[in-house]
């Protein structure tokens, strides 16, 4: 158990680290070298001016005309998004783990702070999820698969939120909190969550056939 | 033409004064000019609902209710296709034909000048007239009417009805070659491109079998495979026909069924052949956007990004001139190398037959100017038409308006 | 199960796509689909599958979807999923009944009108993936019937309308000497060599509104330039295989429209008043040929016109009096931003405008664009009760004229004023400058 526990806790971590970062890499790469060799013309139509114009305009909050339509959903998702980069980064907890391993530190969030936006998170899963349920055109487009999503990342915030709370099991929380986050790191690569670096390109790609070709604005 | 020789090479200048038609005129329309420069001609009206051809200031006889097509010929003469009494005829230096027909068009003319070729309409159907004689047989429907250079003709028709929308029909083949008006066997889904081979007697074509297989039909015999797509076909030898066809998304050049050139394009048209070396001569583009010319499957030093819009060899093959568009303006490539014109519109290039001069008319800011072997050596002209050199390449004839004066100059090379 | 889910069944209302149905065998449909999907498109297509993240952010961007009181069927993504996302699930084993739907789907359930690109965070671009489903019934040749056969027709003629060589010709010359009531010199110079431009229509001009072509010549006469008209195939700049995913031929179209320009050594090309000929020769033809862009400028007459005013070269007698909108066409706002240029003009000629809104890049698409109203009559009933939000957008202005500067708008738009009794009369930008424009022959430095 102990071996298995130090397995998880130490090279695991390393091991879902690199793959999700290897796996989004590789991906990426994939991606430009069949286009290159498939749609090679589309790349005539792109321009590093009009990709950032688009991916910067979709960016400020509540800019796009879109976002104005569905303000609680874009808001609620606009902080999640911010939120699941943050939180973990700047946790103290995950600090100092870092900093026992390899000697790196940097600031980290207010613990009574870092509690209450889980909370959220939590929640903007729990809207999501009840989202997918409630609006018509979203629930028909929603499949078990969606709900499992929102599951996977629902997951590490859960039971790091009960691990710190020591509420029960504390040792099997941690165990399922590592374990749970591991898992999302290594599942970002392969699935839609992969939309991390392909949303960027698609809006890249889209925002240059309306503003280099087409002149016009894609927000 | 190759009459050159018997034509004024020593008078410098000779001018037609044409500003002036427009006083004894109500209008005056786009001016024609001959091949020896010796005759200028427009359609001018001359009354409500009237309108003559001028000639030099002389009109032809006969006035009629509209004239169009108004076209130089070889022979130095005049033809246009004229309209009176509701009958299109065609009249040449004046003379009308004996045909009428409801309507005329496409008016071509073999080099030689010897065959006159046009579309014509009469109740409603179809065929194609040569030198006043129609086609025995007319159709429902034509398209893609080619006159070859020995007088023979040829168009796509419709060889049997199809309702309005109706898709059924349409999908089971309705058009057929027709040479001289009588259709071959075969019907297809489409036929474009009839290109004809030296003699006038063979024919090829592309053809579409079904929404996606692509092929050429020789006198009527498809070939084996089938392709993705095709362009227009061009015989080789009397024996053999090469055409553009795409295979696994690129462009290759086929021959007779079987690949002829090794690489693939992203875009393969315009086989031009050297008349005298054999050499075969294509616009290619060697990736998406980037155009350049393919001689015997190897590419040009030259890149463009726009167009090339066509390309011609001299006689004796030596020389391939290449008109091209890059970065919004035109200009001429000769045998790789681009020159500095960089004009708004750039006519057909003439060369000499043995390919050391050509000569071309261009287009900067408004006026025109010929260049020869990238010099610009006449200019500022309202108008120019295409420039000739003489049978000893030591003079060029150049002919033009200039302040309301037509001039036919004759400059040395 | 969720109710949506219940499999739709689509009536057989066209007999060109119930006769494609019967020719195909189970083999043919999953060779077709897996060709076109896999072998056709490439990582641009795969990112779209994979980014979507189901939001439903799109829905808001479609006039289906807010004509039809939000049903979640119109959501552009849904549209998506019940065609592409089902096909590359099943691997191209799907069902003829599928299939009778999917070609509803594609050819009159979206406009290809990108707006919901727009819309979705990502990008997505859900035109695209619709235009691949339209390819698909293309090759399985189950495409509805009276599109298909203006493609038939541009295949055979280089038009979309069967119009033969002789009734174009003819046409423009009877204009022309119509045109002479204006200014009795006026022509319409056929096939002028090295003319600065080369003026192009769609065939329905020569077809059923001749007297278009009578006023963009006197416009050019007026104006004083140096124009032409092609007498030979390649004066139709329309595009309907473009919309049917026949991609082979509508390069072919393309490559004689250009080459029809580049024989007459123009500068350039002018074509009136349509939104799809527009998208095809500005952005899609030219792409199947390997042209970057139009290997010869095309200019919008939005765009001409503008030119023309703010240079003089056509002045305005009288101002139109009448309350005005302006209906931005999808294929020149959102596919070539011209809308503020299209204010302009309204504002050079016409006294009382209101805006429509949404607007310019956010503009309704008037329901008929991207072939759906080339499918004919049998949709026409349908076509009307999916264009609510528009009828709803065009009678919240209040204006007496309806300014749409696109041909299959302008079709689109009569349709739903007749059917929604908006009482609007629709009026191409061209129809008000020939209205309230000097009946003179612009001399410089007068």
């Amino acid at each position: 158990m102990n071996a298995f526990i130090g397995f998880i806790m130490g090279p695991m971590v390393w091991i879902s680290a690199m793959i999700f970062i290897f796996g989004l890499l590789i991906k990426f790469i994939f991606i430009i070298k069949e286009v290159r060799e498939k749609e090679q013309y589309l790349l005539s139509y792109m321009t590093v001016r009009h990709s950032l114009r688009s991916i910067c305009a979709w960016l400020i909050p509540f800019y796009p005309r879109s976002t104005r339509l569905r303000p609680v959903y874009y808001g609620v998702s606009y902080l999640f998004h911010i939120l699941l980069f943050v939180l973990p980064v700047f946790l103290f907890s995950h600090i100092v783990l870092m900093d026992q391993s390899l000697n790196l530190s940097w600031p980290a969030l207010h613990d009574g702070a870092a509690d209450i936006l889980t909370l959220a998170v939590i929640l903007a899963l729990v809207f999501f999820s009840l989202r997918r349920r409630l609006e018509p055109d979203v629930r028909f487009l929603t499949s078990v698969k969606d709900h499992l999503l929102i599951l996977m990342v629902l997951l590490p915030f859960v039971t790091g939120f009960l691990a710190y709370h020591q509420v029960f099991l504390y040792e099997w929380m941690v165990i399922a909190h590592v374990l749970s986050g591991e898992f999302l790191l290594i599942i970002i690569p392969f699935s839609r969550f992969s939309h991390m670096i392909t949303a960027p390109l698609t809006r890249a790609y889209t925002g240059s056939e309306f503003g280099h070709v087409r002149h016009a604005k894609d927000w | 033409m190759g009459n050159e020789a018997s034509w004024d090479w020593n008078t410098d200048l000779k001018e037609i004064p044409v500003e002036e038609w427009k006083e004894r005129f109500n209008w005056v329309e786009d001016f024609q000019i001959s091949p020896d420069g010796e005759s200028v001609a427009s359609i001018v009206n001359v009354d409500e609902t009237a309108f003559q051809v001028c000639v030099n200031g002389e009109v032809w006889d006969n006035a009629y209710e509209k004239i169009w097509g108004l076209k130089a010929l070889p022979d130095n003469g005049f033809s246009a296709l004229v309209y009176d009494g509701e009958e299109w005829t065609l009249a040449r230096d004046g003379e009308e034909w004996s045909g009428r027909f409801d309507f005329i068009w496409d008016f071509q003319v073999t080099p030689d000048g010897k065959y006159l070729g046009l579309a014509f309409q009469k109740d409603s159907e179809y065929g194609m007239v040569v030198n006043d004689l129609p086609w025995d047989q007319t159709y429902t429907n034509m398209a893609g009417m080619t006159l070859s250079d020995t007088g023979t003709s040829a168009a796509v028709v419709q060889a049997a009805p199809m309702k309005a929308a109706d898709v059924d029909s349409f999908k089971e083949g309705l058009f057929s070659v027709a040479l001289n008006g009588t259709a071959f066997d075969h019907t297809f889904l489409n036929i474009w491109d009839l290109s004809f081979d030296a003699t006038g007697r063979r024919l090829a074509w592309g053809v579409r079998l079904n929404r996606e297989a692509y092929t050429v039909a020789r006198d009527d015999i498809v070939w084996d495979r089938t392709f993705q797509g095709v362009w227009k076909p061009v015989f080789l030898t009397p024996e053999n026909v090469l055409a553009p066809v795409r295979e696994s998304g690129k462009w290759k050049l086929f021959r007779d069924n079987e690949p002829f050139w090794k690489r693939g394009y992203d875009q393969l048209w315009k086989i031009t052949l050297s008349p005298a070396k054999g050499d075969i001569a294509a616009v290619v583009a060697d990736s998406f956007g980037k155009w350049t010319v393919a001689v015997n499957d190897r590419t040009w030093d030259l890149t463009c990004d726009t167009m090339i819009s066509d390309i011609f060899y001299s006689a004796d093959g030596s020389c391939l001139a290449a008109v091209f568009k890059h970065k919004g303006l035109w200009n001429l490539s000769v045998n790789q190398t681009p020159w500095t014109l960089f004009a708004d519109k750039i006519f057909t290039p003439g060369i000499s037959p043995d390919g050391s001069l050509v000569a071309v008319v261009i287009e900067k800011q408004g006026k025109y100017h010929l260049a020869v072997n990238n010099r610009i050596i006449a200019g500022d002209y309202d108008f120019l038409t295409a420039p000739v050199f003489s049978p000893d390449q030591s003079k060029i004839l150049v002919k033009g308006i200039e302040k309301g004066i037509y001039k036919r100059r004759i400059l040395s090379v | 199960m969720n109710e949506n889910d219940a499999e739709i069944i689509e009536e057989a209302t066209d007999e060109a796509v119930e006769k494609g149905l019967e020719r195909l065998t189970s083999e043919r449909i999953s060779e077709v689909i897996n060709q076109v999907l896999h072998k056709e498109t490439g990582a641009r297509f795969k990112a779209y599958v994979d980014t979507c993240m189901r939001c439903g952010l799109c829905s808001d961007a479609c006039s289906y979807f807010l004509s039809n009181d939000r049903d979640p069927r119109f959501s552009p993504a849904a549209k998506v999923k019940q065609t592409i996302w089902e096909m590359l699930d099943k691997k191209g084993k799907v069902s003829k009944d599928f299939l009778r739907r999917a070609v509803h789907i594609a050819h009159l359930e979206c406009n290809v009108c990108r707006r919901c690109s727009m819309y979705c965070p990502f990008g997505i671009d859900m035109a695209y993936m619709m235009l691949l489903v339209r390819r698909i019934c293309h090759k399985l040749e189950i495409t509805p019937q009276y599109i298909q056969d203006t493609v038939n027709s541009h295949s055979v003629t280089m038009n979309q309308m069967w119009v033969k060589e002789d009734e174009w010709i003819d046409t423009l010359q009877w204009q022309e000497e119509d045109g002479r009531e204006e200014f009795e010199d006026l022509r319409i110079p056929l096939d002028k060599q090295g003319a600065d431009i080369m003026y192009s229509v769609i065939a329905p001009e020569p077809k059923f509104q001749a007297g278009l072509i009578y006023q963009a010549a006197v416009i050019m006469h007026a104006a004083g330039m140096n124009w032409t008209m092609p007498s030979r195939p390649g004066w139709d700049n329309s595009n309907m295989a473009m919309f049917t995913g026949d991609n082979e031929i509508s390069g072919r179209i393309a490559r004689t429209f250009f080459e029809t320009a580049a024989k007459l050594n123009v500068k350039r090309i002018v074509m009136g008043e349509c939104g799809h000929a527009f998208r095809s020769t500005y952005d899609v033809g030219n792409r199947q040929l390997a042209w970057t862009m139009a290997p010869i400028e095309v200019v919008h007459a939005i765009e001409f016109y503008h030119e023309l005013l703010t240079a003089g070269r056509i002045t305005i007698k009288e101002k139109f009096s009448k309350k005005v909108t302006l209906h931005d066409p999808c294929n020149v706002s959102r596919g070539r931003g011209l809308h503020d240029m299209a204010r302009k003009i309204v504002a050079m000629t016409c006294s009382d405008f209101v805006e429509m809104t949404p607007n310019r890049e956010h503009n309704l698409c008037c329901g008929a664009g991207g072939g759906v109203i080339n499918c004919g009559p049998p949709y026409k009933k349908e076509r009307m009760r999916n264009n609510r939000a528009k009828a709803e957008q065009l009678a919240a202005t209040g204006a007496e004229v309806l300014i749409a500067p696109c041909h299959n708008c302008h079709s689109g738009l009569e349709d739903i004023i007749h059917h929604y009794n908006l009482n609007m009369e629709v009026k191409f930008l061209g129809d008000v400058l020939f209205e309230t424009m000097e009946k003179k022959i612009y001399r410089p430095g007068e």
